[in-house]
């Protein structure tokens, strides 16, 4: 099995909780016999680095260096993303056999990534921007919205953490309820949960 | 190679859908791809009414879905109509078994999802700059639009190739984004010729009497009535023509400079003499064009100058002022008349000098003729581009690209 994990935060970059939670997740991967590369972004640490856990690290930063929001930055920060993805892919003989997007940011580079050369992937859940914007509708909002909406749509499958999220991930985008998965947060057993998903997901695709 | 030549052709506009000149460019260009054996792909934005996918003279062309709900502001609009275009053009590629030999995008409206698909399928990738940030707004004068430079530089960067349409735009882009020279490549726009040889044996006088005396010369302007076009250069010089031949002045277009152009004209009084039309339809148009004894392109600023090759597919002589795309497009005294730019004395040397002289105007409105069926006929264009396609396939397939994929 080899997963690439996109996420926008990863140690040392820490914005939220979702770092810890993808370095918990990579690690462990990696101990239970799962190559993993992670993708994420850093704004002066670009590049390849093999972590001592064995987690294959790839920074890449923005080309774009002035922006006007959140938005724009992460929407041309996808096209790097994109190119490191096709960079793993193409280096290891096309074997990559799931994308992991951790949270909206990256899901634009996943979609292609799929669409492209046909690596399905699952869309984790840390929050939805009906949560972080409290409801607020403006078009800034309604962007981060759909573009959550396609992660949900294009996705294989969702992975949240409480059973809480599933309902909100349901009410809130109508998602088919058999697509919604929780696995908690514990650092001892979630990652062979996560593999056991991964697993049902490669079986659906075959 | 046994299978055509292919390529993917993103644009943010294509007819029906006209916003600018990059909608007609993609339309002749692809047209005459096609022509030359050449399978393209345009992927483009949805319009209503067209169809998601046609067929247009050989041409596969798709209409991807352009993201309709509100957006923050243009630019955040433009890389999310990305997102569904790189979506839909990963999408086409793949159901051709990614067969399709190279990408080429067009300005940044279409920067990231070329980009993207680029690293993504590995294939040569093209962009052709028509216009720049920099350029259009003379500066770059807050973070939202030195966002959309930096984004134009990051597509000049990622291209094999970078296609420009006139000298004047290489050496701009030169400058802009700091490209080495060898990157650059010049292929001008075209003017579709045919639309003018349509009708040409037509006889005009009586259309004519609706613009003019029999007796009067027509100096015809064709274009926007802003600063940048220099119309009010072309009024100035109206007194000063007028003391030496006896003309009239059609003036074609609206724009924000029509009252303060006609309060010049009222003044001087010559009313009589200056006939704004506003905007008028392609045909009334081309009779114009074709009817007009010098055509006049008085422009302060201009990156290409396309107007001046209508005139001179419609054989009418053109005085036009000696900066950016124009300085290149016309030969002095050989295929037309050059002036200093923003000078009306010598704005009304050129004009007199053609209408004072017809043996001579005769000469450079043949020559020009010549030279548009030459230089910027859209067949000889499509063939230029195929060769450039061709030569950057030559060197991509020694790339380490094109070896890891066999």
């Amino acid at each position: 099995m080899q997963a690439i994990i996109l996420s926008w935060e990863y140690p040392p970059r820490i914005v939220g909780q979702l770092s810890d939670y993808v370095k918990t997740l990579a690690t462990q991967l990696v101990k239970n016999q799962t190559k993993t590369y992670v993708i994420t972004y850093h704004d002066y640490l670009a590049g390849e680095y093999d972590e001592p856990e064995g987690v294959k690290t790839i920074r890449v930063t923005n080309p774009v260096r002035t922006h006007i929001g959140v938005l724009t930055w992460v929407l041309t920060l996808n096209q790097e993303v994109e190119r490191a993805a096709a960079n793993v892919y193409y280096s290891t003989d096309k074997q990559v056999d799931i994308i992991d997007v951790q949270d909206w940011h990256f899901t634009p580079a996943a979609v292609t990534l799929k669409k492209a050369l046909g690596i399905p992937f699952i869309y984790s859940i840390e929050s939805l921007e009906e949560h972080r914007s409290r409801g607020a509708n403006s078009a800034f909002n309604m962007a981060i919205k759909s573009i959550e909406w396609l992660g949900m749509y294009e996705a294989e499958r969702l992975l949240v953490k409480s059973d809480w999220m599933r309902n909100e991930t349901i009410r809130i985008y109508k998602v088919p309820p058999e697509k919604v998965k929780i696995v908690p947060f514990q650092p001892s057993s979630m990652a062979k949960e996560v593999l056991e998903n991964y697993r049902d997901v490669l079986e659906e695709d075959r | 190679m046994s299978r055509d030549l292919s390529v993917m052709m993103f644009s943010w506009e294509y007819p029906p859908r006209i916003i600018g000149g990059i909608s007609p460019h993609i339309y002749y260009l692809s047209k005459s791809l096609a022509r030359n054996g050449v399978k393209v792909y345009v992927i483009t934005c949805d319009f209503p009414g067209a169809p998601a996918h046609e067929v247009v003279d050989g041409v596969e062309v798709y209409r991807i879905d352009s993201y309709k709900n509100p957006a923050p502001d243009f630019a955040t609009w433009v890389y999310l109509m990305n997102v569904n275009m790189q979506k839909e053009a990963a999408t086409i590629m793949r159901s051709l078994g990614g067969r399709i030999d190279i990408f080429h995008a067009h300005d940044w409206l279409v920067a990231t999802a070329g980009i993207g698909l680029k690293h993504v399928f590995r294939k040569p990738f093209f962009a052709t700059v028509h216009s720049t940030e920099i350029g259009r707004r003379n500066g770059i004068h807050s973070d939202y639009e030195r966002m959309i430079h930096e984004t134009e530089a990051w597509l000049t960067y990622e291209a094999w190739k970078v296609v420009c349409c006139s000298d004047y735009m290489v050496q701009h882009i030169k400058w802009a984004f700091g490209l080495p020279t060898d990157k650059l490549m010049m292929i001008p726009n075209g003017v579709n010729i045919e639309a003018y040889k349509k009708n040409e044996k037509e006889d005009l006088a009586r259309f004519r009497k609706k613009y003019a005396l029999p007796e009067e010369k027509i100096v015809l302007f064709v274009g926007r009535l802003v600063y940048e076009k220099g119309v009010h250069v072309l009024v100035n010089a109206a007194p000063k023509v007028l003391e030496k031949t006896n003309a009239k002045f059609i003036i074609v277009g609206n724009g924000y400079m029509k009252d303060q152009l006609l309060n010049i004209v009222n003044s001087t009084g010559l009313a009589h003499k200056v006939m704004f039309t506003g905007f008028v339809d392609d045909d009334t148009l081309r009779k114009l064009q074709r009817c007009a004894d010098v055509s006049v392109v008085p422009s302060l600023f201009e990156p290409f100058g396309i107007v001046a090759l209508e005139a001179m597919a419609a054989r009418s002589p053109v005085v036009v002022s000696d900066t950016g795309g124009l300085s290149e497009i016309i030969n002095h005294d050989v295929d037309g008349v050059k002036v200093y730019t923003g000078n009306p004395d010598s704005l009304a040397w050129g004009i007199t000098r053609v209408l004072t002289n017809e043996q001579y105007a005769n000469t450079i409105r043949t020559n020009a003729y010549q030279k548009i069926l030459e230089k910027y006929n859209w067949e000889r264009i499509g063939q230029q581009t195929k060769n450039l396609y061709e030569n950057v396939l030559a060197e991509h397939s020694k790339s380490f690209w094109a070896q890891k994929a066999q």
